[in-house]
């Protein structure tokens, strides 16, 4: 993200960013956008916009990455004294406010402890049903989070964020016939995610190294990402990186045996297509790291990690796992 | 061929100030106070109990199942649609697995219909009631006022609508009455509320009852939950399913011209 903007979502901005966005709390917090007038003249006299909002919002989890707690407990009163404490999304805010408060794991437990008594109050509530899953992921309970999830995905099974929480959880335990089976279900709620499509096709790649039918998944899926989103870098990159994998076992005719994963991947691609993709990829991935290097407009919203893995890949045939 | 009789009627301008400028103003501000006494009145929508979010969203994820099963590879696909229609069929995601078969109760005896119903009624008084004190009070000081002229000539069909209240035969029909006006302003006034009040007010009937029961088609009170799941079993069976990644590495040679 090359621009600072508050009005977009603040889980993916790097942290230069975030913390260019906090700065700006004193600015926004000077200005108040309900009216202090009394009641009949300060709906004719508010400034409030339903971007405002939003902006409170951003501003709160930005500056509580960067450790502006004064200006997020600011942010938070405000949003409290406009929408009301019993409001489900306030209640979700402040329990990260908290959240990011507790430094002991214990003090973690007593929020958690919170948690438990809001959810008995009211069981549809499905933002602290994730923030309890947070909890138990930042105690370092991966198989509780997990649990749980399943229990929030069992009552709302259209929730695509869940998913994808529960697929990386599972990938991180290793269990990757699981995460591959939420990411799918991502995938139904939302098609065309080329970056779900990416992420798919790396948990394929690193559930079973070295196999035909598993590398090729693998391949089709870095192609349908590819195909979605013709410049994505990370599309490329395990284009690359699987297809060079791929090769010398196409190309070994004994390996090539005819098995009955066939029947459920189709058949594996074509050894000269597979040259090709290669090669298509190599080139697009030079193509964009030398862009990126020369600062062109258009290329400048990349990852530099990412780029920098990339100029890696092509330098030394990648990273080994 | 003589010029047809223009008609003049002078008119006092006075009538300006008094009935024309005040009927104006009366509906616009009729207009932005329903809309704030909406906003008071409106309660807000009632919470579903988790059962029924589970038995909705279980619905949902069937119809995207179908609607998406392309982006499966065909293992995947073919387990989910058993695990689905099986489920489906044997309702394990109904919210009140007992009810299963029975015919649905009386909405007049839910209490949840009840309510909605009573949200309109409301809606419904505070367009009325304002709409009636203001024709009665019209009709009492301004009856059989001829208080404009349009600027276009109009065929004798709206001398109906434009004159109600005068009961001139020969009148022109670019004579505007003062009833006339009151109800011209009533169906008229839509964009003025939408320059003030913003394109979501609810100002005027027919925005509100748009928004009056959103998501209804779905799984709305009056539909059986059981016959939805089962029919989108029966969808989910006949599917033809195509996966979208078949042939997928010739498609991108193709694209990029290999």
């Amino acid at each position: 993200m090359s621009h600072a903007n508050l009005l977009s979502p603040p889980s993916s901005i790097p942290p230069k960013t975030a913390l260019s966005l906090s700065q700006k709390a004193p600015l926004i917090l000077a200005a108040s956008p309900t009216s202090s007038l009394p009641w009949p003249l300060s709906l004719l006299f508010s400034r409030e916009s339903p971007e405002s909002w939003t902006i409170h919002e951003n501003l709160f989890l930005s500056s509580l990455r960067t450790g502006d707690d004064k200006s997020a407990r600011l942010t938070l009163d405000r949003m409290t004294t406009r929408f009301g404490a019993d409001n489900e999304r306030i209640i979700a805010l402040r329990g990260i406010y908290e959240e990011a408060l507790a430094n002991t794991p214990a003090e973690l437990e007593k929020v958690f402890q919170g948690y438990e008594k809001i959810l008995r109050e009211d069981p549809t509530n499905l933002s602290i049903r994730k923030r309890r899953v947070a909890i138990l992921k930042s105690l370092g309970r991966p198989a509780d989070a997990i649990t749980a999830l399943t229990v929030l995905l069992e009552n709302s099974p259209t929730d695509v964020e869940a998913w994808a929480e529960l697929s990386e959880l599972y990938a991180s335990q290793g269990l990757w016939a699981q995460a591959i089976y939420s990411l799918e279900e991502v995938l139904l709620v939302m098609p065309n995610a080329w970056s779900a499509h990416a992420q798919l096709a790396t948990l394929y790649y690193l559930s079973t190294p070295s196999n035909i039918t598993t590398l090729s998944l693998s391949l089709r899926y870095f192609c349908r990402s590819i195909e979605l989103n013709d410049t994505y870098l990370r599309g490329y990159y395990g284009l690359k990186l699987v297809s060079q994998k791929l090769l010398p076992l196409l190309s070994d005719s004994t390996s090539l045996k005819r098995n009955n994963d066939e029947e459920e991947a189709g058949p594996p691609p074509k050894l000269a297509t597979v040259k090709k993709l290669e090669e298509l990829a190599t080139s697009k991935l030079a193509e964009i790291v030398r862009q990126y290097n020369a600062g062109k407009t258009g290329w400048t919203g990349l990852d530099e990690a990412e780029v920098i893995a990339a100029k890696a890949l092509l330098d030394h045939g990648g990273i080994e796992r | 061929m003589a010029q047809p009789i223009v008609q003049t009627i002078h008119r006092d301008p006075a009538l300006f100030w008094w009935i024309l400028l005040p009927i104006t103003v009366v509906m616009v501000l009729t207009g932005i106070l329903r809309h704030y006494a909406m906003i008071l009145l409106q309660t807000a929508p009632k919470k579903q109990a988790l059962p029924q979010i589970r038995q909705q969203r279980s619905l949902v994820r069937g119809i995207n199942l179908r609607t998406h099963a392309k982006v499966l590879p065909p293992a995947s696909f073919q387990a989910r649609k058993a695990y689905m229609v099986s489920a489906y069929q044997e309702g394990k995601f109904l919210a009140d697995p007992e009810s299963r078969g029975k015919p649905r109760p009386n909405p007049m005896s839910d209490p949840a219909a009840m309510e909605g119903m009573m949200g309109m009624m409301k809606g419904n008084m505070a367009m009325m009631v304002p709409q009636t004190l203001i024709m009665g009070w019209i009709n009492a000081f301004f009856s059989g006022f001829v208080i404009m002229k349009l600027p276009f000539p109009l065929t004798p069909q709206f001398k109906s609508m434009l004159q109600s209240g005068v009961g001139t035969r020969d009148l022109d029909v670019r004579w505007v009455s003062s009833l006339s006006w009151y109800f011209l302003t009533l169906f008229g006034l839509q964009p003025v509320y939408n320059f003030i009040l913003g394109s979501n007010n609810s100002a005027t009937q027919s925005t509100q009852q748009m928004a009056a029961n959103p998501g209804a088609g779905l799984m709305g009170p009056e539909q059986d939950p059981d016959k939805l799941f089962l029919s989108e079993s029966e969808n989910l069976e006949v599917l033809e399913y195509k996966w979208v990644l078949e042939g997928i590495e010739d498609r991108l040679v193709i694209k990029f011209g290999l």
